[in-house]
């Protein structure tokens, strides 16, 4: 019952945020120099063209009237039009993109997660030992590399010397994602490189924490085996900060990869994003934007539903025996 | 011969290596514990024994080392393992530690926890596991084990995780439990039970104890046989009795005579410290570990070190306990002009009327000060003492003005106090001081003496000049025996005993009226104590300040008081002069009180009063007394509905009790109202 009310208080929380930054989204795209009818025309265009431009697509109208429209539309499913591409609507191309993001963020995820959390809990358990410090350096090395430089490294290994994989991660005209899931790998590896060194450190040191905890010695002199010790005991408690600053990076993963995207050429909502501004795409980059708000902040909340699964002293409070 | 001990401990010494040279943490220990034999093992913090418990258990840091032998059964546990002593930890030897909550995994139930042990050792499938598991909680006289079972460690009182974790010690019938300052973490009420349980568990099956703790009186109530550590060296083992009675070694006297005690007051006697403090032993040092900081060392007194067997079956290092040629320090008694002997009242300082303070909001309001009444004369020591939860320490917080109070009204020298500090006048600041439980979180580890001390002259007596103010200063410094040179030490440059010396000098630096002393020596060893005690007692006869000293320990505050206020749940169950309160006629609670607290002297040992349960959920509403759910004198429903009457048994003297004054003395404890061990136990069940 407790857990209900919270659940649906949480929940409050999250369509509140989510009105929230869907007004800010719009107010700073409506703040942002140049007219918009200006832009669609160009700058040959007579004001009188322009006027009539803003008159049909309704931009004299007051500010809230436009904002009702706008959200209104975006409740019903309807993104509206491009304005860079005249007469393509949004939903044609915008949940393409997304489709690729969220397939190549679950590939990246796929890759880091395991891979992070296993060498932190390796790092951790033998803290202070060579292991830890071979995984601290590579921690440190690939979180101080920016994905274009790790993207280029390993381009040149894969694609140049090994020729394995494709330099870039275009898909071919007529095909789809599916049949090319080999274009993801590189793109995933070096999100990989970024997340790496953040994820395994700060699971090495909630590790270590853990492991010198009183609970796990109590464990361990119970007779407990040490592998069943660390997996059961101390995995559990030590993942709870992991997992905070995967949920963190949720947001970025799904949608604010624009580096990775543009190096790899990769049609994702990163790459679509950066058109859109480069191009003032206004519908577009609301669009793009508030997508992306709307992954931080679900993820947001899956991270707080995880934690209180993870940890019994959150989601049951007090009652004395 | 083996076969007559469980463990047999030959030459163990365990040293860490540092990063300069190698410690020595415990040295040349020489212990047999025969079987269902009771060991207890007593030492301040640092001497080695916490260490020397997971050297048995071949359990160190990477740092550590053990060399000798540890015999558990003829077999030497140093040559094994950790894959090997796998089959021995949690089976055949088991243990309990200091802190239940910490030592329970947060995330697993408790059933989960338990179900494992049997897994393991005994290839139980879950079933049969949980069977037992539930079992051995029931050993514990744990209501519904099944229920406790499912819930997860953080949802049970603090007692009862104690008794998880020692049922979950008994899973296996192990042949030897060791107990790690099981009892240190709980309330006196809750200590009493757990000891019985482990008293009547150790006959059950059969076991050998090792008991680990600091405080004599409950070793004494546990072992059969105590040996005593300093420094890493077993100094004097001998059974029970013995070494109470007649020490050998000139430290394990002055541990004893250091524990403030029943019949122990300030006006009679200062209690004994112990000069200089517990220093880290490299391995090099050789020697009389106590020698440094021994009143009884003479010249050739080195050259006699060593353990011999001076009585039978009494081992000790040094016989010098009782040496002559060095007399004993004069143990003079403070020069306390007697309080309240009914001739001229001193001035009232401090009135509280009804005061309440409430924690929570509408749907869960803790009561935690639930209309108490009281004064506090100029010059006096009003002794505050309570389980935890009682509300001793708001009380003390709502008079130093940390939180405004809810309702009530606080008179400090005729002014309105009532209200938080940002809304006090610096009079009012300067004059009430705090002194806290823990000196080493409640001082800033970054600043100097220095800065600490000066900064309330600076900000509150309005010194400017800081030559002025260092000169006062040191003034203060000396009064607490802190010499000049720690002007501009750190605090984390200090030890325990250093801390909150520099904590009361802090206090008393701008010459307050009054001083909160909220548990100041319950951190501390017992030899630190005695001199905080001593300390406190001297600066406060010279003051002139009156204190409030909060503390749960019935010993510290018959020691430091002049009047004795007893709480319970946010209520004042007694409060009167201290000899009053405890002699006859007492509240019963002050009764189960005094009864439970473990005396130093076994021959003083009596039984205790059993209470029944843990206190209530201070959230419900209380109609009638307070301690009516747990009390042993229950009469009957008017206990729980009615609210019991202020009865005066003297001049200062109150008893809130519906029963009359004749019929709360000491002789009520044998009839029958007073429950005996096991019904007691059968008791718990309902809790």
């Amino acid at each position: 019952m407790q857990f209900l009310t919270w659940l649906i208080k949480r929940l409050g929380f999250v369509i509140l945020t989510l009105v929230a930054m869907s007004m800010l989204i719009f107010l700073l795209v409506e703040v942002m120099p140049g007219d918009v009818a200006q832009t669609v025309l160009g700058q040959s265009a007579t004001p009188e063209s322009v006027a009539a431009l803003r008159e049909s697509m309704g931009l004299d109208d007051p500010l809230p009237v436009r904002y009702g429209r706008w959200a209104g539309g975006f409740i019903q499913g309807d993104l509206g039009e491009s304005l860079y591409m005249r007469g393509v609507q949004i939903n044609t191309i915008f949940w393409r993109k997304v489709g690729h993001s969220v397939i190549l963020a679950l590939t990246a995820l796929l890759f880091y997660v395991p891979l992070s959390i296993f060498f932190g809990v390796l790092a951790g358990v033998k803290a202070g030992k060579l292991t830890d410090s071979i995984i601290s350096f590579f921690g440190l090395a690939t979180m101080a590399l920016p994905e274009f430089v790790s993207g280029i490294l390993l381009i040149t290994l894969f694609s140049v010397k090994l020729s394995i994989l494709p330099i870039t991660s275009v898909i071919p005209i007529g095909q789809s994602l599916w049949g090319n899931l080999h274009i993801l790998i590189l793109p995933a590896l070096s999100i990989t490189f970024v997340m790496f060194g953040y994820v395994s450190r700060m699971q090495r040191s909630s590790m270590v924490t853990v492991m010198n905890s009183d609970y796990i010695r109590a464990a361990t002199l119970k007779g407990m085996p040490r592998g069943y010790v660390i997996f059961r005991h101390a995995l559990r408690n030590a993942l709870l900060p992991t997992i905070t600053i995967i949920g963190m990076n949720m947001g970025w993963l799904f949608g604010g990869l624009i580096v990775v995207e543009t190096l790899f050429g990769f049609p994702g909502l990163g790459s679509l994003t950066l058109s859109a501004i480069k191009t003032r795409d206004i519908p577009l980059i609301e669009a793009c934007v508030l997508f992306i708000t709307a992954i931080f902040v679900f993820s947001t909340f899956l991270t707080d539903m995880l934690y209180v699964y993870l940890n019994p002293r959150i989601r049951f409070k007090g009652g004395d025996a | 011969m083996t076969n007559d001990f469980v463990l047999q401990i030959k030459n163990l010494s365990v040293s860490y290596r540092t990063l300069n040279d190698a410690v020595s943490a415990v040295r040349n220990i020489n212990l047999n514990v025969g079987k269902k034999e009771s060991l207890g093992i007593i030492g301040e913090s640092g001497c080695g024994k916490s260490t020397l418990s997971y050297a048995l258990m071949d359990y160190l840091p990477s740092n550590g080392s053990s060399t000798g032998e540890v015999l558990f059964r003829g077999e030497n546990l140093l040559t094994k393992t950790q894959k090997e002593m796998m089959a021995f930890r949690g089976n055949r030897i088991a243990m309990v530690y200091q802190n239940p909550y910490s030592s329970l995994n947060p995330s697993l139930t408790i059933g989960y926890q338990l179900d494992e042990v049997t897994m393991f050792h005994r290839g139980y499938k879950a079933k049969k596991a949980r069977k037992a598991s539930v079992e051995a909680l029931a050993d514990l006289y744990i209501g519904d084990p099944a229920g406790v079972a499912r819930r997860y460690p953080h949802q049970v009182s603090g007692g009862m995780q104690q008794r998880i974790c020692i049922a979950m010690a008994l899973l296996c019938r192990p042949d030897l439990i060791i107990l790690d300052e099981p009892t240190t973490a709980l309330d006196v009420t809750t200590e009493v039970v757990i000891l019985d349980i482990i008293g009547e568990l150790k006959e059950k099956y059969d076991m050998s104890m090792i008991y680990i703790s600091h405080d004599i009186g409950v070793i004494n109530k546990v072992s059969d046989r105590i040996a005593v550590m300093y420094r890493g060296e077993v100094v004097e083992v001998g059974d029970q009795r013995t070494i109470f009675k007649h020490p050998e070694h000139p430290y394990t006297r002055a541990l004893i005579n250091c524990m403030p005690r029943a019949g122990v007051v300030k006006e009679e006697v200062r209690l004994n410290t112990i000069p200089g403090y517990v220093a880290r032993r490299s391995a090099a040092d050789t020697g009389c570990p106590f020698v440094d900081r021994c009143e009884k060392r003479n010249a050739d007194c080195e050259a006699k070190y060593g353990m011999i067997e001076r009585a039978s079956g009494h081992f000790a290092a040094c016989d010098r306990a009782y040496a002559e040629d060095v007399p004993d320090r004069k143990r003079a008694a403070l020069k306390i002009p007697k309080v309240g002997n009914g001739s001229a009242k001193e001035e009232i300082l401090l009135e509280i009327s009804d005061l309440y303070k409430y924690y929570g909001n509408q749907h869960r309001r803790v009561r935690a000060l639930d209309g108490v009444s009281v004064s506090l004369e100029k010059n006096s020591v009003l002794g505050v003492v309570g389980e935890s939860g009682c509300g001793k320490s708001t009380m003390g917080h709502t008079i130093s003005g940390l939180m405004a109070p809810t309702k009530g009204k606080i008179l400090f020298d005729g002014i309105d106090i009532s209200i938080s500090w940002k809304q006090r006048t610096p009079e009012v600041l300067r004059d009430i001081q705090l002194i806290f439980q823990n000196p080493g979180r409640s001082l800033n580890p970054s600043f100097t003496l220095e800065k600490i001390i000066g900064r309330p002259m600076k900000k509150l007596l309005g010194i400017q000049s800081r030559e002025e103010r260092k000169k006062r200063i040191v003034d203060i410094l000396q009064k607490v025996d802190l010499g000049e040179e720690y002007l501009y030490r750190k605090a984390t440059q200090l030890s325990g005993g250093e801390k909150q010396r520099a904590a009361v000098a802090r206090a008393f630096s701008i010459a307050p009226d009054l001083i909160v002393c909220d548990e100041p020596t319950s951190a501390l060893d017992v030899s630190v104590q005695a001199s905080v005690l001593n300390l406190l007692g001297d600066l406060q006869n010279e003051s002139g300040a009156a204190y409030i000293f909060i503390s749960h320990d019935l010993n510290v505050i018959n020691y430091i008081s002049d009047y004795i206020m007893v709480m319970y749940l946010g209520r004042i169950c007694e409060y009167g002069r201290k000899d009053e309160v405890v002699g006859p006629p007492y509240h019963p609670y002050t009764q189960a009180l005094l009864s439970a607290v473990p005396d130093v002297d076994p021959s003083l040992i009596r039984e205790p009063v059993r209470l029944e349960g843990s206190p209530p959920n201070p959230t419900r509403k209380i109609t009638g007394c307070p301690f009516a759910g747990r009390c042993h004198r229950k009469i009957g429903p008017i206990c729980d509905t009615t609210p019991p009457p202020k009865v005066q048994a003297s001049d200062d003297h109150y008893i809130m009790c519906h029963l009359p004054l004749d019929q709360l003395g000491d002789a009520e404890l044998d009839k029958p109202g007073n429950l005996t061990k096991t019904e007691s136990l059968m008791k718990t069940v309902k809790a």
